[in-house]
């Protein structure tokens, strides 16, 4: 057993950022376990994002082939679980994210595996790994132990930064047969249409709108606001649910954890997961016309009264400025 | 089609973490006194797509639970929705489990019921949100799994279903025997029915324990440490303004003297 392991993700052709995040918390352990750290890709063209993978790994193990696009689950467990056997490692972490909440798990059951999934921080004590995450929508934090071979842990990204760290001694191809598992088959893929603008987990600037919206009709006031800032639309649970805009949009435990230096609140009461999805925001302001509403407990700057006017004057001033 | 759906009992989850507590071994939370916890959202959502499965293409529907004796107020509405049958599964040695052991209960327990065509679970749960308990189960009955599901498109033979992606979706075709982890965009679950109710309160549920399963060695793959309740005390500073709009004007006016707009 040796190494702590980042499975990493493709963003876009290269590395998204939530793996050189996830190396960051990697390297940390690695060195508190003072064992190498090892990294693994699995896509159908590695080139960029191998390049692009540069934290100090000592190893980095490549499993490439076009049957890993579109994305299934049985491709996935099989090209990870040939990297775990090739590398033996002690901890395997990954970015928590779809599609990892899908193979991860499913992966960890198969080798009969500890895992805990969304961790904020992870820490080696005794020999053993010791995880933080947040439960119950966010309102409690749990620490486990993590036991087996490997130990599995997915982690919230934007908890952790990348560290600058030289290395990498070898890149190791695997070949992975395809599994002959037909059980669940990919016929198409389709992604959210989006008005185009920043990408909700990257964004400096996330406006959000919540249920105090009221309604779909109402929503223009969320992207005016967004459309002058520059900013990713985010949406609470409530409002994904009911379908006034898509899901993708949603900000929160079961949607995205969003990390922006700017966060506005906009009608969103303060759900403990949905609290959980900005735990990394900078700065959050809540615009609500309940004084009582949770995510004034939350915010750094508020202001109680009703958002079709507040926003407007807010746009209005905006532009002033920019002039 | 018969379907199997695992259904828990949390602590109300729109509950503010101020109103929740931990137990006096600290080790879970609780409701407080006077509160009803509830059926899990997204187990309520798994339920909704079992019973409208049914009504389309017939069948049983069999709601488990693993839990204590105040469970059963969470099987009783799953039988008041309109389930057919519940099972609570109730052993003091299982109080304790992680997600693999909570898994391998449930999936002896769907082994016990017999001839399934489907397994419906809820994506996680909203009071631990481990969201794994599904894959042990999955992978102790050998089955296929697909999640978050956000729709069930068609069923010709094998199920067509929407499995979410960090953006957007994939259509997929699941072979069945299968298990589905369902997320809350698939349906609005019903509200249990008058006579549902009326029946249900009369209907009884069995329970089993672990002399009644086959179950193998439960070994702990997680432990918990501690649990801490968040409480947030900080408050927001308020912008004030002679009106909305004001509030909104002096809202930028802050934003930008902070340099972040």
């Amino acid at each position: 057993m040796a190494g702590v392991l980042v499975i990493g993700e493709l963003s876009e052709g290269g590395l998204a950022r939530a793996t050189l995040q996830v190396a960051g918390a990697a390297a940390s352990l690695a060195e508190a376990l003072g064992e190498p750290l090892v990294g693994a890709l699995i896509g159908r063209d590695l080139a960029r994002a191998a390049d692009e993978f540069q934290c100090g790994l000592a190893v980095l193990y490549l499993v490439e082939g076009a049957h890993y696009e579109p994305y299934g689950a049985d491709a996935f467990m099989d090209a990870a679980q040939a990297v775990i056997e090739a590398s033996s490692p002690i901890v395997v972490l990954c970015a928590q994210g779809a599609p990892a909440r899908e193979w991860v798990p499913r992966l960890a059951a198969r080798m009969q595996a500890g895992l805990v999934m969304d961790c904020s921080a992870l820490a080696i004590e005794d020999d053993a790994l010791i995880v933080t995450k947040p439960v119950n929508g966010g309102g409690v934090l749990a620490r486990f132990a993590v036991r087996g071979k490997p130990r599995f842990a997915t982690v919230r990204a934007s908890a952790f930064q990348p560290r600058a760290l030289e290395g990498r001694v070898e890149s190791k191809r695997l070949n992975v047969a395809l599994p002959d598992e037909t059980r669940v088959t990919v016929l198409s893929e389709e992604s959210a249409t989006d008005s185009g603008g920043p990408r909700l987990k990257d964004a400096k600037i996330v406006v959000s709108g919540g249920r105090g919206v009221g309604g779909p009709d109402n929503w223009h006031y969320i992207e005016e606001v967004s459309a002058v800032l520059g900013a990713a639309v985010g949406c609470s649970r409530p409002v994904a649910d009911s379908g006034w805009v898509a899901s993708s949009h949603q900000v929160g435990l079961s949607g995205t954890s969003v990390a922006p230096d700017l966060y506005i609140a906009v009608g969103i009461s303060g759900a403990a997961q949905h609290l959980a999805g900005i735990s990394a925001a900078k700065t959050v302001v809540a615009i609500n016309n309940s004084a009582d509403a949770e995510i004034f407990r939350r915010a750094d700057f508020g202001v109680v009264d009703d958002y079709r006017e507040v926003l407007p004057g807010f746009v209005e001033r905006v532009k002033q400025l920019r002039s | 089609m018969n379907i199997v759906v695992t259904v828990k009992q949390v602590v109300d989850p729109n509950l503010p973490p101020s109103y929740i507590s931990l137990d006096a071994a600290g080790r879970k939370i609780v409701s407080p006194f006077g509160v009803q916890p509830v059926m899990n959202g997204y187990d309520a959502n798994a339920l909704e797509a079992a019973l409208k499965l049914r009504e389309t293409h017939g069948g049983r529907v069999t709601a488990i639970c693993l839990g204590d004796d105040g469970s059963r107020g969470t099987l009783k509405r799953a039988l008041a929705m309109g389930a057919d049958a519940a099972v609570l599964l109730n052993d003091a040695a299982w109080l304790d489990l992680d997600s693999a052991g909570v898994g391998h209960v449930l999936a002896a327990a769907i082994r016990k019921i017999g001839a399934f065509d489907l397994v419906l679970c809820g994506r996680q749960a909203s009071d631990t949100d481990g969201g794994q308990v599904l894959y042990w189960i999955a992978e102790a009955l050998g089955l296929a799994a697909v999640c978050p599901v956000s729709k069930i498109e068609a069923m010709e033979g094998d199920l067509i279903v929407h499995r979410l992606m960090e953006e957007g979706f994939q259509r997929v075709r699941v072979r069945l025997p299968a298990l589905l982890g369902i997320s809350s965009e698939l349906n609005e679950p019903r509200a249990p029915s008058f006579k549902g109710t009326m029946m249900a309160g009369r209907a009884l549920v069995p329970a089993w324990k672990a002399s009644d399963l086959d179950l193998p060695a439960l070994q702990a793959k997680v432990e918990l440490r501690s649990l801490e309740i968040q409480i947030r005390t900080s408050s927001a500073k308020l912008i004030e303004g002679e009106s909305a709009a004001a509030k909104g004007m002096a809202l930028a006016n802050t934003l930008h003297a902070e340099g972040l707009i």
